[in-house]
């Protein structure tokens, strides 16, 4: 590992300095979890460090008319946390198949977003559930919806001298539900995930069918949305539905999956997680 | 009775609890850190090496390149140098190597090391470097074919022709690493006679003192190994490899002591893999559910470099000749260089690869012949007592009892009407469409036939052993062989403390150094039970009868009379008796006084196998075992979960019986892995996956229930009647899946790892 500058503020706006004087060069860290393994493997070689953990505004979990994620909270407390267990149950299980508890207890939703993986499985089903990121910068905050958040792999529309302060998610009046497709079933990351959320039933009037890992960023299948919406919603619909959504992915062909399977997968668990939200399961 | 308890390894709380000195733990004074440059190419011609600004950095202290190499050339095929000089042929060919004062500066200073290469057309495919016209990878060899391998027995022709059914099919086996907790690791330090020390984690000390003498041209005598606690080796620690003399050469050039240790990283490039293989196989069966011959050709890459991947198919013809009785069979194989990784030995020595494809030609064949598997099995079984077509000398024999006993469990037999059709199997029909998704079941088994009393793969297959006897009856034994973690240690205190009487955490096991130990060939074949064993035995033997010697002196009792208990020497059938600790004192407070030091030497009797037709009988006796896999498929996603995995192990007599579930369930976890996960990914001679993210072990998570199994058949010549066990946990366990797959699916796999998209292809294909 290349030395490095460190800091470790305890306001926003010490962050934000730091932040702009080292432009590019400096990183956040809160778990880690992410960071280290690219700094230890020669990918990242960042001149400063960031620890973000000793700013208040970034901590808390709270509910009221939303809900709202400080960006330190970590994948653990999503999983554990009653409140999104009664409230957000698809939150709670998309954390609870990421990683192991001793990295679930250092790893932060914060980290998960800005890290911008195509994979990163909170993505998927914060979009779904229509989540709102909190930015606060040099010219103050700003919100931007999540689904607009990510830009590429590893980028996102943070930009110099920005941190994620938050997420709110609003309070939901339908179901949602992730599922996740890895070759092992414990310990790894997504091939395909799958976060949908929706409202009424039979008809369907709101879905939001996001697709992790199968494209650059997390997509949003809104043919496959419109396929499902209003009317019936039939075995067949639901089927055409999946089809659909494996047109729109555009995963890529990689040691993890190819192209053909991750379409496959695609098709399979759009169907499944339609029929479950349909089931009630 | 200290031999058949269940008693928790000796050496365990200390490694829960981190006080366990591994070799990363080691910290000599003065000592520098090593790091070695790989090539950027498989395969070019060096044209120019510049150190020059890497020497300016401040905390560099040597640098090795080419030029500080021995003359002479090590490794088993006599075609390797510590680093490179003209030409490179793999990506993990050492091009160069930095001592600095701490691990971040040399890896800085191997960024400065300017390197020009001509790059050369690389061969990455056997069959390709099997041509003729292809370019060759050693050009004084003459030939990519390191090696070829010829064995028969019978008439392949006759078997054929008596036969009812034949099956054939085509296997891919993939590259599989150690995947050891512990990395790599070497500390080398010169005294100043300028004898080396060298802090390792081999598994053959006495045979890497030779080796490296020839790598680095001094005197094996000049040469002192101490193991450091061992994280894992699983075969990877069999072979001299370069970065064992490079950090000797480090050290010599730098003058003071210099630690190599790999990222997880460059173990996975730089470590040697499980071979890949290429199978063709055939076998044939009558009516009446006899096998009448097996056929099999394996084409194998060696890498660029000569390890025991080129020594494999001795282990695969053995499979391939003698599990189940087996009248006409043919086996060959190819050795081949390539510009690929180097291949070694992982846990099994060829033995999954060829037991995957002998026994799902075993299940073909008792589909072809709409019998069922167990029942086929049987049929076919080794039994004890018989010298088989190869050599092999079968002493003890519990395969049918392991066939059956994993039978009885799975609840089959004669309710298994349809095996293996493209009907569902009875347990898949009554639970399909599981929660609405496509899920099937099915179960299947496989078994297998390891060594387990050693294995003569050279002139000696022995193992030596001292027993020590001193004040307040502490009781050494001094052993060969090694720990890394099968859990010898306890064995072989247990095999003394039942000798001497005395209990089993009151032996000290002292294993780790060669020049305080007697001399071992090394740890592999699953042979320390019963080699370290029986030689422990016998030193313990011999301490004995010194103690007796003098203990009946003090009892005024007859030696032939007296007998050990609860650390005391008692005379048959009273209670007169002497403590070990005054025996021991009274033989050396005297006049012409003497130590106590029992004497253990054990070498098998056994044969290496003969050099033109590979028979004989290389193994003292032969372990066997049978598994029993139930599957769910997930038919939409490819996805298989095992829910059970029962195993059955024919191990002559359990010395421990948590010890060898031990060694069942941490086969079955490499087992599993090789069946269903794990793959190195190397594309065009780079390693793909490199890291535990998508290199994908069995976690403890995703471990299905082990239903463990012993069977004892008292072998006649093991300690207590005790064989090996330490590698045939992993090798049924690939071909038990994929015939629990074809149970539940009607589709054979036969390319492993069996990944959800493998298996999803190949539902699809059955689909057309």
């Amino acid at each position: 590992m290349k030395p490095f500058d460190y800091f470790s503020p305890k306001t926003l706006s010490e962050a934000s300095e730091v932040l702009s004087k080292y432009n590019d060069d400096a990183r956040m860290i809160a778990g880690g979890t992410d960071l280290l393994l690219k700094m230890k493997a020669g990918r990242l070689a960042p001149k400063a460090i960031i620890n973000i953990k000793r700013i208040p505004d970034l901590r808390g979990l709270t509910f009221n008319s939303h809900l709202t994620l400080g960006a330190l909270t970590t994948l653990e407390e999503i999983k554990q946390s009653p409140i999104i267990r009664q409230y957000y149950p698809a939150l709670s299980s998309a954390a609870a198949t990421m990683a192991s508890v001793q990295i679930r207890n250092l790893a932060t939703v914060g980290g998960n977003m800005c890290n911008a993986a195509p994979s990163a499985d909170l993505a998927p089903i914060l979009i779904a559930l229509n989540a709102t990121a909190v930015i606060n910068g040099a010219k103050g905050e700003r919100r931007v919806l999540l689904e607009e958040f990510f830009t590429a792999p590893g980028k996102s529309v943070l930009g110099v001298g920005e941190l994620l302060i938050s997420l709110e998610v609003p309070k939901q009046e339908g179901k949602s539900i992730y599922l996740k497709h890895s070759p092992r079933e414990h310990m790894d990351i997504a091939v395909v995930g799958v976060g949908i959320a929706c409202r009424g039933f039979n008809p369907l009037t709101q879905v939001r069918i996001i697709l992790g890992a199968v494209a650059p960023i997390p997509l949003r299948a809104k043919k496959a949305e419109e396929e499902v919406m209003g009317g019936s919603l039939t075995k067949e619909r639901i089927e055409r539905a999946a089809k659909i959504a494996a047109e729109e992915a555009r995963p890529i062909d990689d040691v993890r999956g190819s192209v053909w399977y991750r379409r496959k997968i695609v098709e399979v668990m759009v169907k499944r997680g339609l029929t479950g939200l349909v089931n009630g399961n | 009775m200290v031999i058949g308890q269940r008693i928790p390894k000796l050496d365990a709380p200390d490694k829960a609890t981190g006080r366990t000195v591994y070799g990363h733990d080691v910290k000599l004074p003065g000592m520098l850190h090593g790091r070695i440059l790989y090539s950027q190419y498989a395969s070019a011609k060096i044209k120019r090496v510049d150190v020059s600004r890497a020497l300016k950095l401040p905390g560099v202290k040597a640098i090795l390149t080419a030029a500080d190499n021995p003359p002479t050339k090590f490794g088993y095929g006599k075609d390797n140098t510590p680093i490179k000089g003209d030409v490179v042929r793999s990506f993990r060919d050492e091009v160069a190597a930095v001592a600095a004062v701490d691990a971040d500066t040399a890896a800085e200073a191997l960024d400065l090391i300017e390197i020009e290469y001509e790059p050369l057309t690389p061969l990455f495919d056997v069959r390709q470097a099997m041509k003729d016209s292809a370019p060759l990878i050693h050009p004084e060899r003459k030939s990519n074919l390191f090696q070829k391998y010829k064995y028969s027995h019978g008439d392949i022709v006759e078997g054929e022709r008596e036969s009812d059914v034949v099956v054939e099919a085509d296997f891919e086996l993939p590259y599989v690493a150690h995947a050891a907790m512990e990395t790599s690791v070497v500390i080398a330090s010169f005294d100043h006679r300028d004898h080396l020390t060298l802090y390792s984690t081999t598994q053959i000390p006495f045979l890497l003192q030779r080796d490296l003498a020839e790598a680095l041209g001094i005197e094996g005598n000049d040469i002192r190994i101490i193991q450091t606690a061992i994280g894992g080796a699983f075969g990877r620690g069999l072979d001299i490899y370069p970065y064992e003399p490079i950090a000797a050469l480090l050290a010599r050039k730098a003058g003071k002591p210099v630690r190599i240790s790999f990222s997880r990283h460059e173990e996975f490039l730089a470590a040697p893999m499980r071979q890949p293989a290429l199978i063709h196989a055939r076998a044939g069966a009558k009516r009446d559910g006899k096998i009448t011959f097996r056929d099999a050709y394996a084409l194998l890459d060696v890498g660029a470099y000569i390890s025991w991947g080129s020594v494999t198919p001795l282990v695969m013809m053995e499979t391939t000749a003698s599990l189940y009785r087996v009248p006409h069979v043919k086996f060959e194989a190819d050795c081949v260089y390539t510009n690929n990784l180097i291949t070694g030995a992982v846990r099994g020595y060829g033995n999954p690869q060829s037991t995957f494809y002998t026994e799902t030609l075993m299940e073909r064949l008792a589909v072809a012949l709409n019998m069922d598997p167990v029942d086929f099995r049987l049929r076919n079984a080794n039994i004890p007592n018989e010298e088989m077509p190869q050599g092999l000398i079968i002493t003890s024999c519990g395969l049918k009892e392991c066939i059956e006993a994993v039978a009885a469990r799975a609840d089959v037999g004669s309710q298994r009407s349809e095996v293996g059709s493209q009907k569902d199997s009875r347990i898949s029909n009554q639970k399909s469409e599981i929660n609405n998704q496509k899920l099937k079941r099915g179960i299947g088994f496989a078994s297998t036939l390891n060594v387990g009393g050693g294995a003569r793969i050279y002139k000696s297959d022995g193992c030596g052993a001292t027993v020590k006897v001193d004040d307040f009856g502490h009781v050494s034994l001094i052993t060969g062989s090694t720990e890394i973690g099968q859990g010898s240690e306890t064995i072989l205190a247990q095999i003394v403390a039942e000798v001497l009487g005395v209990k089993v955490e009151d032996i000290n096991v002292l294993n780790s150094d060669t020049d305080v130990k007697p001399w071992d060939v090394g740890v592999h074949a699953s042979r320390t039970t019963f080699i370290a064993g029986n030689a422990a035995h016998i030193a313990a033997m011999d301490a004995r009868k010194q103690l007796f010697e003098t203990a009946s002196e003090l009892l005024k009792a007859e030696p032939e009379s007296l007998v050990t208990r609860d650390g005391k020497i008692f005379v048959n059938d009273s209670d007169r008796s002497a403590d070990l600790a005054k025996v021991a004192r009274s033989r050396h407070y005297r006049e012409g006084g003497k130590v106590i030091l029992g004497e253990g030497w054990y070498d098998p009797p056994t044969k290496m196998v003969d050099k033109d037709t590979y028979k004989g009988n290389i193994s003292a006796t032969y372990g066997f075992g049978t598994q029993m896999a139930e599957v769910e498929v997930d038919t939409e996603t490819g996805k298989v979960r095992v829910l059970r995995l029962v195993c059955a192990n024919d191990v002559g007599r359990a010395i421990n019986p948590m010890a060898v579930e031990g060694q069942i369930e941490g086969g079955a976890q490499m087992g599993l892995g090789y069946a269903l996960t794990e793959e190195l990914i190397v594309k065009e001679g780079r390693v793909m996956n490199p890291d535990f993210l998508d290199y994908r072990l069995f976690t403890s998570a995703d471990m299905p229930q082990i239903e463990s199994i012993i069977i004892e058949t008292d072998d006649p010549q093991g300690p207590f009647g005790a064989k090996g066990v330490g590698e045939m946990g992993g090798t049924p366990t690939a071909a038990a899946i994929a015939n629990a797959i074809h149970d539940a699916t009607g589709v054979w796999l036969t390319q492993l790892p069996m990944t959800p998209e493998r298996v999803l292809r190949a539902l699809e294909e059955a689909k057309k």
